[in-house]
């Protein structure tokens, strides 16, 4: 009763508490030292296989591998708990501190947004870096824009991947319904609809949508050997798309249900 | 103050509140009582708004919970001491806390210290015991300094030193003029603590009284007498009986009686000509009352 008026509260007021509770957790960080660990260790032992390999590749296209075959699965396990953590009991204390509960949503978004898509900027950068030192040489060159393309395409596709999991995060409250949702829309489910006959659509999941966007426009996808429909920036767009989506759904969940 | 109207909650076919309507005075410790699965918890979550009421409403202050700028500075609850993350620290789960309000970061020490736990501000709230869980969350309940505070059976897994403390805490907090607002399931800690008592029985309201008025209003007195012959004993019964006396078998060889006071019986078995071997007077403690008045509320009842 006798607090000096302090601003704050509201949506500023939850972001500022989802920030102190994402540092404030060990599998943050867990997630994060992995996500690094297996870009670069990736990166040096296909720079290595770039010596003696007769499959020259440049250094970007190793850092998209790094980060589609590897990488990314700990940013689905980090954006995933950052949400389903929440149901092991913290929510009703998260629903005490900010009721309204449409702000919840948006002010876990907003931390993974700018610390994935930093995350995904340096370790494509640092992937590239690592790699094109290990091949010296070998392999085929990466021009700058090309560089520039994976980089700017991985920040982009992690962060809305990020976000693509929490939404389902919130619909499906639970970390093991969430990470396979999320893995099957990436991989699995593009190779079934390609192979019942709609090869067209695979460009439209997030998954291959995200690779479109980290290889500059009429390059082959490394992942479905074929040129993406559209330019790079258009498959950030369409995992926008899918993150909106599942924002959108996981709000009117957490909106009605009782905590 | 916290006011309740018509508030109800059902799931399914089952209501767990039914149309409760109720004020909660500032000032004083308002003892919420009623036996397990009487809906208080699920009463103190819709007052949050953790749960949507499907009719009615709960207002602290005049104002929806979920209306409030800063929730935390206007109510603090304790509802579930496990409502966390067990890998944070509680130094940094109160430290998140008051950013989501914009309560001075100071607090949480000073918070941390009036219950007790500076000590271990860094350790892991998984690894703390039941009470030091429970401390914690009266942390987080005082954080933001409010006027109303709601706790849900405060004392469970405290010592007797913590719950002493506890009843203390609530007793100074109503001093200074805030609303305290306590459940138990326990007649006898609220009778200890609790200046107005409501209680509910199935989600209904079954009284709802300052505790002097609820003692005086439900203890009634009995008046046991032991008569060891048989015959007498039968005697006596169909003589207290007849004077509008409501008998049953107590001991072996005694006889209770509810409607008749003790110097009346002590005079009928004078008249009888009976040997007694003890009279008695009997007041109903107010657990029994409470027992009584919820007897037939009682959700997991054991048969007799």
């Amino acid at each position: 009763m006798t607090t000096t008026e302090v601003r704050g509260g509201g949506l500023a007021g939850a972001v500022a508490a989802e920030w102190t509770k994402f540092w404030s957790v060990r599998a943050t960080w867990w997630c994060l030292i992995a996500g690094a660990a297996l870009m670069l260790g990736y990166s040096t032992l296909s720079g290595i296989a770039q010596r003696f390999d007769d499959d020259p590749q440049a250094a970007n296209t190793i850092a998209l591998g790094g980060g589609f075959y590897l990488t990314q699965f700990a940013v689905i396990a980090l954006a995933t708990l950052f949400v389903t953590s929440e149901y092991a009991g913290g929510i009703r204390s998260t629903l005490l501190w900010t009721p309204v509960r449409e702000r919840v949503v948006p002010a876990k978004a907003a931390i993974l947004l700018p610390v994935l898509f930093a995350y995904g900027a340096v370790l494509s950068g640092a992937g590239m870096a690592l790699s094109g030192a290990v091949k010296d040489g070998h392999g085929l060159p990466t021009t700058l824009e090309a560089g520039f393309t994976t980089a700017s395409g991985m920040a982009g596709y992690f962060a809305l991947l990020g976000l693509l999991c929490t939404g389902v995060g919130w619909a499906l409250r639970s970390a093991a319904g969430t990470l396979v949702t999320v893995i099957v829309l990436l991989v699995p489910l593009p190779l079934i609809v390609a192979s019942l006959g709609l090869p067209e659509l695979v460009s439209y999941f997030p998954g291959i949508a995200g690779v479109n966007a980290m290889v500059e426009a009429g390059q082959p996808n490394p992942i479905t050997m074929a040129p993406a429909p559209y330019a790079p920036w258009a498959g950030l767009l369409i995992c926008a798309a899918w993150a909106a989506a599942a924002l959108v759904t996981g709000a009117a969940v957490l909106r009605r249900r009782d905590a | 103050m916290i006011t309740l109207r018509e508030l109800t909650k059902r799931y399914g076919e089952k209501t767990v509140v039914d149309a409760l309507t109720c004020d909660v005075a500032s000032g004083q410790v308002t003892g919420f009582l009623g036996p397990n699965g009487a809906g208080k918890s699920t009463t103190m979550r819709m007052t949050v708004g953790l749960d949507h009421p499907q009719a009615g409403e709960v207002l602290v202050g005049g104002r929806r919970y979920a209306e409030l700028r800063h929730p935390l500075r206007e109510v603090g609850a304790l509802l579930d001491a496990k409502a966390l993350h067990p890998g944070r620290s509680a130094g940094k789960h109160l430290t998140a806390m008051a950013r989501s309000n914009g309560i001075a970061i100071s607090r949480v020490e000073e918070v941390l210290a009036t219950v007790g736990l500076s000590d271990v501000a860094g350790k892991r709230a998984g690894q703390f015991s039941l009470g030091m869980g429970q401390r914690l969350g009266i942390a987080g309940a005082l954080l933001g300094d409010p006027g109303t505070l709601m706790f849900d059976e405060p004392v469970n897994g405290l010592d007797p030193d913590g719950v002493r403390w506890v009843r203390q805490l609530m007793r100074s907090l109503a001093t200074e003029g805030r609303t305290v607002f306590v459940s138990s399931h326990l007649m006898s800690e609220m009778q200890l603590t609790a200046d107005h008592l409501i209680v509910i029985g199935k989600g209904k309201l079954l009284a709802d009284a300052p505790v002097a008025e609820f003692i005086a209003g439900n203890s009634r007195t009995t008046v046991a007498v032991r008569v060891p012959a048989d015959g007498e004993r039968s005697k006596l019964d169909e003589r207290l009986r007849a004077e509008g006396g409501l008998t049953h078998p107590g001991e072996p060889d005694e006889l209770v009686v509810d409607g008749v006071d003790v110097t009346r019986v002590g005079d009928l078995v004078h008249e009888l000509g009976i040997r007694v071997h003890g009279l008695a007077e009997r007041t109903a403690s107010l657990e029994q009352a409470y027992m009584e008045l919820t007897a037939s509320s009682v959700e997991y009842g054991v048969s007799a």
